[in-house]
């Protein structure tokens, strides 16, 4: 999978170069408008990554003329403008989502994996991590086939990790796709730490194999250790 | 005279009042003068209509057909011919009969005309050949024999045109003199009127963000100048209490973001210090992101309340069931009440309707409801209760918690206020929660207050305006 980000601030960049590479995406940097414009029209991605506020050509204006030539590809747009009025000037402009700044990389890294995949229906019934069972459809839980019972909210959230399982969910994340909340200044996170340490209680206590993780300052985990 | 004085409101009503007036007193002399000229002709033609009948008695016709001046009577009245009665007397048929010596041969006047017989003219004023102004009267004199003749009488006016223009230039004189002192003098008291404008526009050029406790002095608060004096202090004062809130807020929020920064800094610079493992590292790297999601969460209230400030938060007022609103913000947040082994419950009237912003109002009350539950002791009550009270929608927060000491109640809804400081500081507060409800309820056109009855526990209590009568077709 190619990438292109187009970033003009050195340290955002490096680090989104790397931590994308280390997923396993082939990225291409470019710092201005106009080097992201010339990459695209030599080269083929998959996805372009767009800051808003670029030297020059501002990100709204580039994609707007790559939308106008008739490029198909999905493109995020970054900006530290998180105003209803930006956020509908850059879907408008033809961008496919939107990430503000700060974000966590966890974040940018599962909406990434949701453009690519838009188009692909997941169809796994029944995913297990380790000796844990999910089924989606029945909306059952078994932790080494003992059975588990789990309050809507409750399953809602393992759904939720199980589908990144191996990857970084942060609060954020949590906050917005399963609590539904838009208002990034509402005080969710208390309220989602009680969540998380009920459903560890439930699934992690009975058995000696930890599932879920706390990644200290970043987030949660659901992964088998190998150890 | 500069272009800026000649704009100046002094000196425009100044001359608006000078030019209206003037005109004035121009129509006033004009009058005036009209009147005094057109008297002095009926004083003068009233005695002449007397001579006239004096003259009439002392004609006498002589034996050639002319007439004369009786020399007899006429010895009473020499002098005044010689003074300078002018008569002329015309046959009937047109002839000339009689004309005084004085006129030295000038005409009274052309011949009458005869056709429909002898008619006397009407008084007329006019010049002689010599250059004497004359009044001129006639009537129609029967002689002895009977015979009509037309007597014409003129008197000079020199005298009566000598009053006039003697009038005329006093009039002249006096009043351009009454028009400048009166315009002068109006001109000083304009100037004293507007002197408080001036002083007020001074000291109002004076006025900077760093003066903004100077006031305009006001001399007489009654008259329109002291209102507007008024109402720019007024002014002056609301601004330098925004201008004391901002210079508070940007001090306070610079305070509020140091701290998470002098963490990520000091916890950096101390691991680079001291050899560790990798655990060791992680652990390092994992606090100093923690600090930076406080800084975030922090920079993200900021940010909703400058957006709120700018007036740039336009809310989407709908028909809003507050009880399902309370039950939704109770139910979010109930887990946290749960782990304090603490009752969170709602209550009231299901009914209850109001026009708000859905999304804007909730965040009000998720705001309340959390701080409620980190203030209420374990094992504490925490009441949401809807009323309805005289047709405006109430919804209160009660807590158990130790209440609000009567010194901090004014102040809680401040931007980073904090009873006490360490304390809240502690469970994660960023101290704008309590700003942010106000905002919020204020935006639904709703106001809120704390209440601390006697005993534990405070109430925040939120009223929202009457919901109109008509039934929406929204109820969320």
């Amino acid at each position: 999978m190619k990438v292109l980000v187009v970033e003009d601030e050195p340290k955002v960049a490096g680090a989104l170069k790397e931590g994308l590479e280390a997923e396993g995406y082939d990225v291409t940097l470019a710092h201005t408008g106009e080097e992201g414009f010339f990459h695209v029209s030599t080269h083929a991605f998959d996805l372009i990554i767009l800051d808003i506020m670029l030297p020059g050509r501002d990100g709204i204006e580039v994609l707007r003329a790559l939308r106008q030539q008739g490029l198909k590809l999905p493109v995020l747009l970054l900006t530290a403008k998180d105003a209803v009025e930006d956020r509908v000037l850059g879907l408008d402009a033809g961008a496919d989502d939107y990430l503000v700044k700060p974000f966590a990389f966890a974040e940018l890294s599962a909406r990434i994996r949701a453009l690519l995949r838009r188009n692909k229906v997941d169809s796994e019934n029944v995913i297990k991590v380790g000796d844990l069972e999910i089924d989606l459809v029945r909306r059952s839980v078994t932790r080494d086939c003992r059975r588990v019972e789990l309050t809507a909210r409750e399953f809602e959230l393992l759904e939720y990790l199980v589908q990144n399982r191996g990857r970084v969910v942060t609060r954020e994340m949590l906050a917005r796709d399963v609590w539904k909340e838009t208002a990034r200044a509402t005080p969710l996170d208390n309220v989602i730490d009680v969540h998380i340490a009920r459903l560890r209680k439930k699934i992690d206590d009975p058995s000696d194999q930890k599932l879920l993780h706390t990644i200290r300052g970043v987030g949660f985990m659901l992964h088998e250790e190998q150890s | 005279m500069n272009p800026r004085t000649r704009r100046s409101l002094r000196f425009r009503l100044t001359t608006v009042y000078a030019s209206l007036l003037a005109v004035a007193l121009l129509l006033y002399a004009g009058c005036v003068s009209v009147f005094f000229l057109h008297s002095l002709r009926e004083q003068l033609d009233l005695s002449l209509d007397r001579d006239v009948e004096a003259v009439e008695s002392m004609l006498t016709s002589s034996p050639t057909g002319q007439i004369k001046p009786d020399s007899e009577e006429g010895e009473a009245h020499e002098g005044k011919f010689r003074q300078g009665f002018l008569l002329e007397a015309w046959s009937s048929v047109g002839s000339l009969l009689y004309r005084s010596e004085a006129l030295e041969g000038q005409p009274l006047g052309s011949a009458p005309v005869v056709a429909a017989g002898l008619s006397p003219e009407p008084p007329r004023s006019f010049r002689l050949p010599s250059g004497l102004r004359v009044r001129a009267l006639s009537r129609v004199h029967h002689l002895s024999n009977g015979d009509p003749v037309l007597v014409r009488l003129a008197v000079s006016e020199e005298s009566l045109w000598q009053e006039f223009w003697e009038m005329s230039t006093a009039l002249g004189i006096m009043l351009p003199l009454i028009l400048f002192g009166v315009v002068i003098t109006g001109y000083l008291v304009a100037a004293k009127a507007l002197k408080p404008v001036d002083s007020m526009a001074k000291r109002a050029a004076e006025i900077t963000a760093e003066q903004l406790h100077e006031r305009l002095k006001i001399d007489n608060p009654d008259d329109e100048l002291g209102q507007l004096g008024v109402a720019f202090n007024t002014t002056l004062a609301r601004l330098e209490n925004s201008f004391d809130q901002l210079r508070r807020f940007t001090a306070d929020a610079s305070h509020e973001l140091r701290t998470p920064l002098t963490a990520i800094w000091s916890v950096g610079e101390v691991s680079l210090h001291k050899p560790g493992d990798q655990k060791y590292y992680r652990d390092i790297i994992g606090s100093m992101l923690e600090e930076t999601s406080r800084l975030t969460k922090l920079v993200d209230s900021l940010l909703t309340m400058s957006r709120a400030d700018a007036g740039r938060v336009q809310p989407h007022l709908t028909e809003t069931r507050l009880f399902d609103l309370a039950t939704e913000s109770a139910n979010l947040l109930e887990v946290l009440a749960e782990e304090k082994q603490q009752t969170l419950r709602v209550e009231g009237d299901e009914t209850v309707t109001a026009m708000a912003d859905r999304t804007i109002l909730r965040q009000a009350l998720i705001n309340l409801i959390d701080n409620a539950v980190k203030y209420s002791p374990a094992r504490g009550e925490i009441r949401v209760r809807v009323t309805n009270n005289e047709g405006f929608p109430y919804i209160e927060v009660q807590d158990s918690g130790p209440g609000i000491p009567p010194e901090h109640r004014e102040r809680i809804f401040e931007r980073f206020y904090r009873v006490d400081k360490a304390r809240t500081r502690a469970e994660g507060g960023s101290g704008l929660g309590l700003s942010i409800a106000q905002w919020a309820v204020s935006i639904n056109k709703g106001s809120i207050e704390v209440q601390c009855e006697p005993g534990p526990g405070s109430v925040f209590r939120i009223r929202l305006p009457k919901a109109s009568a008509a039934t929406s077709a929204t109820i969320h």
